[in-house]
């Protein structure tokens, strides 16, 4: 190979680096390391001038190799990789040492963090001279997307996509697209009818020829890789023949199972075959086994009778789950959110007094499709109550019992739903409990004191303590911190503003993806700032609430983004993989199979014909675990291999 | 044999997976949380790449302790690549006792990459134990026995 | 339930004088279920007070003597007066840390503490090592129907990240046990509640509106005695019944009695023994349909 030309560039960063780490000595160091013929730091290596410093000294010093003391890898590893390949290097040929995140900003003293940028700057240099000058691996791109979820993040994502002139398969686990918005009643600020305006959505995805609707599906094993997943995705059987069903509804009225209706979060009950709600989409009645009186064998059959004998004779109770096999190059996550469990919070006394709701609850109250066709009363006994109390913040903000964070979307429809309340009980009071009130959109804040100051709402800055019955109301313990008094309201109605939780089956869908989850259970976004779309997961691509609370408007937002995210990916019918692949050195394999095993991915064999263990470098994600299993130290891994990890072990205990 | 040396500084081998603990140390650095600066860190792509043998060649070279992190049982990017580092390291630490090394020299550790706060209490710990147990000095111990 | 298994056991000072009965009930209690409480080495006041800021150490001084001694015996130490459990659960999670506050203490300390002592409250003696099935066989006299409202207050629920001892809101390990001696447990709402602690000693108009308004909720949801674990809630709910009335109390008296009088009733001892006074006994014959002695 040669002796490599090293060239070391150190960056400053302004003063985040420079601030603490002594650069002079950093270069000074380098240029005493063997291999290394030209050193130079700079304030802002990853800005133009600084680019522009690499490019120039590369073809003037002809260098083969650089090293670039700077932030984290992970934050520019990518940009300075580019800058050597425009300069005629190989990407490889460019080794990223981190004085940063994990020197200059973590140490208080001045000679230690240097020395460690010292160490770390050799690291660089020792790793550079061994690397191979790789060449990406060429893949092609299945011009699908999956989008799971089918709430109107996936909504928005499936449409942008499909208009973009791709193929979109939207898997929803539930009976219908629509989610949580089509639980609402109206949306703040405008006071839009959520479904009216969801609607017309829904029905486009339908209509779309470039979208395939998968409902009653999930996930159920994602295999491969960026450009390349293979999904199988298991759908159960609605018993009813979607294009067939005219939603005559003959069927559910002989249906003799009855089970509390999810939608109105058991306000209301449904029958075991039933359409999850008025505008479901597709309109189409859905059977749920698990309630039915039985299938196998059949106890029952009266909705076919039913079907048969007054509908279309679109019912076939023989079905079976189908499983489909997706092959798509890119996935959207738009899995949304339920509400933290209110029972937890014991001093709320929900689900031991029937009159404490949570805000969804209330929110299919407020709907005229709702379990009151719109009125508001007392779940207890029917009443129209007169005083009502909102408890905002309920569970969150409370990182020692309950949520740490606050869920943004609160104070606003709170608001929204105290103004409804006076709007529809005139002579009612609505007493609304407030820590903060956040309300940062456009149009927030002038619509919350719209609410405030046009409805006598009365806001109680404090907390409540506690709620309990007595003599048929819920008397309810809290403080007004502005007047410094404790206050007693003895209500009709409570109504908690729980907090949002990721879906129930995030955790499992997230395995299954390889996706990583933040501290709270929503999915990781790749950088809060820099990539607030894409799972660090390459691929994966992610919309709506199940990556943190959010309300409409910034969901709708997200998923566009998201979408053209996909659509990027999906722009060129070839993308180039990692090549920094395991591969096996042929001599000193003894074929003895253990690094079989243990491959995540499958992507080591044994050769059928040599009896030699070998590689797909197509399948093969570049982990590592097979080397460190081979006892024969056949196995390497392409530009980190043992002798590179040996030489860095050396720079740094050298010292 | 306890050596009190008064300003003996660990020096402490860290391979960190790039997915969960490197990108949990990066944290600590964007927290701008201190911790000292005994730790010198590799990044490999996943804690199953360590092999043992690196680790006692660490040692060998010069390395007072040594410290793999990964990213906690059901994250793991690769999907089990930290559960076998974890196996491989029971292996390992039955053979530091043979050596007569202390355990504490060598630690596997899962940090995520939202544990910014984690990672720089599991390098304070770790560097103060080391510390306490004073340098390695594998030539004096184990070559001097062999 | 038939080997003598004794436990430390730290009575603290009330348990000595105006409490007596507790400790005397919680002895037989014991001895009638099968186990000792075994009065540990040199206690002293445990303070009753463990103050919330951090750098207030002279609070915590006494307590960690009390921890450091009982640890020389074994590292279980059960206690009943609920401002005594409070302080010493506490104390010792706090030693468990390094912090420079227990580093100080130590030094202040002749004897240093690092934690390591488990604190329980007989109420967990009895639901977790004798279990509750077991009380429940011994019961001799079941109480029926005595209405009999728990108060739990403060103390033995907050800071409910340090106490664990049951939830903090609707808490149930004492109407748990109540059910298994045949009392019909009345729920109210002012069960958790804070009597006032010694705010109701230094200022007494806050009497009323404190453990005055715990004993109204009580009577109104149909107690007729309420069931206590701490020494000043039993002062505190009792003289806020006698406040400006002359000896003879009204006919709503809710008496106070501690959980372990009632359970000993329940398992046959002699009320003598309990050091149940005639006014309790009264309540307790009038409302219960057992055959009560005494």
């Amino acid at each position: 190979m040669g002796t490599k030309r090293v060239g070391v560039f150190v960056c400053h960063c302004g003063l985040n680096i420079a601030g603490m780490v002594k650069v002079k000595e950093v270069i000074d160091k380098a240029n005493k390391q063997p291999g290394v013929v030209f050193a130079v730091d700079h304030k802002y290596l990853c800005a133009e001038p600084g680019q522009t410093l690499i490019k120039d000294s590369i073809r003037q010093h002809q260098l083969d190799a650089i090293v670039v003391a700077a932030c984290s890898p992970a934050m520019h590893e990518a940009t300075f990789k580019n800058i050597a390949q425009l300069s005629g290097l190989n990407r490889y040929n460019c080794e990223v040492a981190n004085i940063r995140e994990q020197s200059s900003w973590v140490h208080d003293d001045s000679d230690k963090a240097t020395s460690k940028a010292q160490i770390a700057v050799r690291q660089g240099i020792e790793k550079v001279k061994l690397n191979e000058p790789l060449q990406p691996i060429t893949v092609p791109v299945t011009r699908r997307v999956l989008v799971i979820g089918g709430g109107i993040a996936g909504i928005r994502a499936a449409l942008d996509v499909a208009n973009g002139g791709y193929q979109v398969y939207l898997v929803e686990k539930s009976g219908s697209i629509g989610g949580r918005m089509a639980q609402l009643s109206e949306t703040f600020p405008t006071l839009d009818c959520s479904i009216c305006i969801l609607g017309p959505l829904m029905v486009e995805v339908y209509r779309h020829p470039n979208i395939k609707l998968l409902r009653l599906s999930r996930v159920e094993e994602v295999k491969g890789y960026i450009g390349n997943f293979k999904v199988r995705v298991r759908q159960e059987p609605p018993y009813v023949e979607e294009a067939k069903c005219n939603a005559c509804g003959e069927c559910a009225k002989v249906c003799p199972a009855q089970v509390p209706n999810e939608f109105d979060f058991g306000l209301t009950w449904r029958k075991a075959i039933y359409t999850p709600f008025a505008q479901a989409v597709p309109p189409a009645y859905v059977l749920d086994s698990t309630n039915c009186l039985g299938l196998l064998p059949q106890a029952c059959g009266e909705c076919k009778k039913a079907c048969d004998q007054f509908g279309t004779g679109c019912m076939n109770l023989d079905a079976w789950p189908q499983v489909h096999e997706l092959e798509v190059g890119a996935i959207i996550v738009a899995t949304g959110y339920e509400l933290y469990d209110a029972t937890k919070l014991t001093e709320y006394g929900y689900g031991i007094f029937s009159d404490v709701m949570t805000s969804l609850e209330f929110e299919r109250m407020l709907s005229a499709s709702g379990p009151t066709s719109g009125e508001i009363r007392r779940p207890s006994d029917g009443e129209t109550p007169r005083e009502i109390v909102f408890i905002q913040c309920a569970g969150q903000r409370e990182p020692e019992t309950a949520l740490p964070y606050c869920s943004k979307i609160c104070c606003m429809y709170t608001a929204r739903h105290a103004m409804m309340f006076h709007h529809k009980v005139p002579e009612g009071q609505a007493y609304v409990f407030y820590m903060d009130i956040r309300a940062g959109g456009k149009g927030y804040e002038e619509f919350v004191k719209r609410c405030q100051e046009e409805r006598g709402l009365l806001y109680l800055r404090g907390r409540v303590a506690k709620v309990y019955e007595e003599n048929g109301k819920l008397v309810v313990k809290g403080v007004d911190t502005l007047s410094g008094k404790r206050v007693q309201i003895n209500a009709d109605l409570v109504v908690l503003a729980v907090g949002m939780i990721p879906s129930s089956e995030t955790h499992e869908l997230a395995s299954k993806l390889k996706a990583s989850l933040d501290a709270n259970g929503f999915f990781s976004e790749a950088h809060p700032k820099l990539r607030p779309l894409e799972s660090p997961t390459a691929g994966i691509f992610m919309a709506g609430a199940g990556q943190a609370p959010k309300d409409i408007p910034d969901t709708v937002a997200q998923a566009s983004g998201a979408a053209s995210k996909a659509l990027d990916l999906l722009s060129s019918p070839t993308l180039e993989r990692e090549p920094t692949v395991a591969q096996v050195v042929g001599e000193l394999c003894s074929g003895c199979g253990i690094c079989i095993p243990s491959c995540p991915y499958e992507a080591l064999s044994l050769n059928a014909e040599t009896k030699l263990a070998e590689v797909s470098e197509a399948l093969c994600e570049g982990c590592g675990t097979c080397i460190a299993s081979c006892p024969s130290s056949a196995l390497s891994l392409r530009n980190l291999t043992d002798e590179q990890m040996l030489a860095m072990i050396e720079a740094i205990v050298a010292s | 044999m306890i050596q009190l040396e008064t300003n003996f500084e660990p020096k402490i081998v860290g391979f960190l997976c790039r997915w969960c603990s490197y990108a949990g140390a990066d944290l600590a650095g964007t927290s701008r949380i201190k911790y000292p600066p005994n730790v010198n860190t590799i990044r490999v792509n996943c804690s199953g790449r360590v092999d043992p043998t690196l680790v006692l060649k660490a040692l060998a070279l010069g390395a007072d302790g040594v410290l793999i992190a990964g990213c906690h049982p059901g994250d793991c990017h690769y999907t089990n690549g930290n559960v076998k580092a974890l196996r491989r390291f029971r292996l390992l630490q039955k053979m530091l006792d043979q050596f007569g090394i202390e355990r504490e020299r060598v630690r596997l550790e899962w940090v995520s990459a939202s544990e910014g706060e984690r990672y720089a209490r599991v390098v304070r710990g770790m560097t103060e134990d080391v510390r306490s147990l004073g340098p390695l000095n594998w030539k004096a111990r184990v070559e001097a026995v062999a | 339930m038939q080997e003598t298994q004794p436990y430390l056991y730290f009575p603290g000072c009330s348990l000595r004088t105006v409490a007596k009965d507790f400790d005397a009930s919680a002895k037989a209690c014991a001895r009638a279920l099968g186990f000792e409480l075994k009065e540990m080495q040199g206690w002293l006041c445990c303070g009753a007070v463990l103050s919330n800021v951090d750098d207030n150490l002279m609070t915590k001084a006494g307590p960690n003597r009390i921890l450091a001694r009982a640890r020389q015996e074994g590292n279980t130490l059960v206690t009943l007066c609920a401002g005594c459990y409070n302080v010493l659960k506490r104390t010792d999670l706090h030693a468990r840390h390094v912090s420079p506050s227990q580093q100080a203490i130590n030094a202040f300390n002749e004897e240093p503490f690092n934690g390591g002592v488990d604190v329980l409250h007989f109420l967990e003696i009895l639901r977790d090592r004798v279990g509750f099935d077991a009380v429940e066989k011994a019961v001799k006299v079941p109480l029926k129907g005595l209405r009999v409202g728990a108060y739990y207050g403060c103390l033995l629920l907050r800071p409910f990240g340090e106490m664990k001892f049951d939830d903090p809101n609707r808490p149930s390990i004492l109407e748990n046990l109540l059910v298994r001696l045949g009392c019909t447990p009345i729920d109210y709402p002012a069960r958790t509640d804070c009597c006032g602690s010694y705010l109701s000693v230094s200022s007494t108009e806050n009497i009323q509106p404190l453990s005055g308004a715990i004993v109204r909720s009580a009577r109104s949801c149909g107690a007729k005695l309420l069931a206590v674990s701490c020494p000043l809630c039993k002062y505190n709910l009792e003289s806020s019944q006698l406040q400006g009335i002359n000896d003879s109390p009204p006919d709503e008296f809710v008496p106070v009695v501690y959980f372990t009088q009632l359970l000993g009733l329940a398992l046959g001892i002699d009320p003598q023994q309990l050091e149940l006074d005639p006014r309790q006994m009264q309540a307790i014959r009038e409302t219960s349909v057992s055959t009560v002695k005494g």
